[in-house]
């Protein structure tokens, strides 16, 4: 039997099972850092896109504009090719961190600040009323009530972040998406690679996304 | 209860999903065989009722397959050679359709049946030919490395404890690797899906050298860098077919070796200016 799922081509596959697992831990590695990078960035981000000073608004916008009308393609090539040129050699993994951090903070701030306009200002000036300076309404009134409207969404997005991960097999970058094209293009075992990768994405993203559906359920009773 | 039932349901669609990735492996269909009447296979005779020969070629591998960005059309031996199998296949060097392909889309084209022949630097080896047939060779190249002058490595061995380049799907990191270790230097790879991003990689120093066939590394030589005289692991580049498509293999590799005889190939070679 011959074709692109011939058994040998299979056996093959488990018999390197160690460069897939390699790529799956830094797949995770990339993933885990990133979405620490993209939530700081779009907490921060998405807060300075409802205050009063234009400024801080405009930084807002400038910053999700930009990022979320360019490809994530260009962005991570960019960082990995242009900023050499400008002496900037940043190491590979970091290259996928903050491409895929900056990238999907914009989305997150996206996700903050619609959460935020979604508790009534009433609140806000409740809290200024008291005493509460603008950054300790936030923290203490605003945002843990915005946290429970956005939770679903960032989920989302957290998902996307490790679906995203995988341009990093664009620039050499050691990850899953890597592995299996590197791997299966010594070979041309493509079938069982791809397959065996879509799987393990579908293993790491799936719980998430349940995770999310359900935040979602407990989100509408709550309300 | 829900649960259970969307656990279920997830199951059953990864179980189908295999199961359909395994029943897409070809059935032994009657194209091997010679149909009694003409004496051409099924799978030639398919190519010949649709009147035009799809072959897979490169774009980006200057004097073999490139497509001039000025005039749009592709050129080269490679292309020649694949306008020579059209002539034997539907009798017209003109009918033929070209695809571009990369080292990484070539085989899953074939195995789909988007093209019925790769005739893109493809590379004979032993672990390749279980997957597609290869004709005879019809060019042999050798690997080489391309650097920056800035950097003043004169051969392989000054790349000890460097970062090399390669494409995926090729069969460079192989010879690298054998070669360096002959020399006694320790290098490491990095892999791209196109040449042009390795030179990208070596422009912004993300990688010390480029490595691919010497042939295709001429195509990116410029001002800034220099192919190092090292020259090993001769690569025979052949002419793959779906492996299930014997009737095809059989007559490319019979007009493959034609040309060679007739000299043709040779001819070709001279016109191109390789070697």
């Amino acid at each position: 039997m011959n074709g692109p799922f011939a058994w040998f081509k299979w056996q093959a596959l488990f018999h390197d099972w160690r460069i897939f697992a390699e790529g799956f831990g830094n797949t995770l590695l990339v993933a885990v850092l990133g979405l620490l990078l993209a939530l700081a960035l779009g907490v921060f981000f998405g807060v300075l896109g409802t205050t009063q000073q234009k400024s801080f608004r405009g930084l807002n916008r400038v910053y999700v504009e930009f990022i979320q009308n360019t490809p994530l393609v260009i962005q991570v090539f960019f960082l990995y090719n242009g900023f050499p040129h400008l002496g900037i050699m940043l190491p590979v993994l970091s290259v996928g961190i903050l491409g895929v951090g900056i990238y999907h903070g914009a989305y997150i701030a996206e996700v903050v600040r619609a959460g935020i306009q979604s508790i009534h200002r009433g609140q806000m000036e409740a809290a200024l009323s008291q005493g509460f300076s603008f950054w300790a309404a936030m923290r203490y009134v605003i945002l843990p009530q915005a946290g429970r409207v956005v939770l679903p969404p960032l989920t989302n997005q957290a998902v996307s972040l490790i679906k995203n991960t995988s341009v990093l097999a664009m620039i050499a970058g050691g990850d899953l998406m890597y592995h299996a094209d590197s791997w299966s293009a010594d070979n041309i075992y493509y079938g069982p690679a791809y397959v065996t990768v879509g799987l393990l994405y579908l293993a790491l993203c799936f719980p998430l996304a349940q995770l999310a559906r359900h935040l979602e359920r407990k989100s509408e009773v709550s309300v | 209860m829900k649960k259970l039932g969307m656990i279920m349901a997830s199951i059953l669609l990864a179980g189908s999903l295999l199961a359909g990735c395994g029943s897409t492996a070809p059935a032994p269909a009657p194209s091997g065989g010679n149909s009694a009447a003409s004496g051409v296979s099924a799978d030639v005779k398919a190519i010949k009722d649709r009147g035009v020969l799809k072959v897979g070629v490169k774009v980006d591998v200057p004097k073999f397959g490139y497509k001039d960005p000025k005039t749009s059309k592709i050129d080269g031996f490679e292309i020649d050679l694949a306008k020579a199998m059209a002539k034997k296949i539907v009798g017209d060097p003109t009918k033929i359709e070209l695809s571009a392909v990369t080292a990484k889309t070539r085989g899953p084209l074939l195995d789909s049946g988007d093209v019925d022949m790769d005739v893109s630097t493809f590379t004979i080896t032993e672990e390749r030919k279980k997957s597609y047939n290869f004709s005879d060779p019809y060019y042999t190249d050798g690997v080489g490395l391309l650097v920056k002058k800035a950097a003043g490595y004169k051969s392989l061995k000054d790349l000890n404890g460097k970062k090399v380049g390669v494409a995926q799907s090729s069969t460079s990191k192989k010879a690298v690797e054998e070669e360096a270790a002959k020399v006694g230097a320790k290098v490491t790879f990095q892999e791209f899906a196109t040449y042009p991003e390795i030179k990208a990689a070596l422009d912004s120093g993300r990688v010390d050298a480029f490595s691919v066939d010497r042939s295709i590394l001429y195509g990116y030589l410029d001002d800034s860098t220099v192919v190092l005289p090292d020259k090993f692991s001769p690569q025979d580049y052949g002419i793959a077919t779906k492996k299930s498509n014997e009737g095809l293999a059989k007559l490319v590799n019979d007009t493959v070796n034609e040309l060679k005889k007739s000299g043709e190939i040779d001819k070709l070679i001279q016109k191109w200016g390789l070697k």
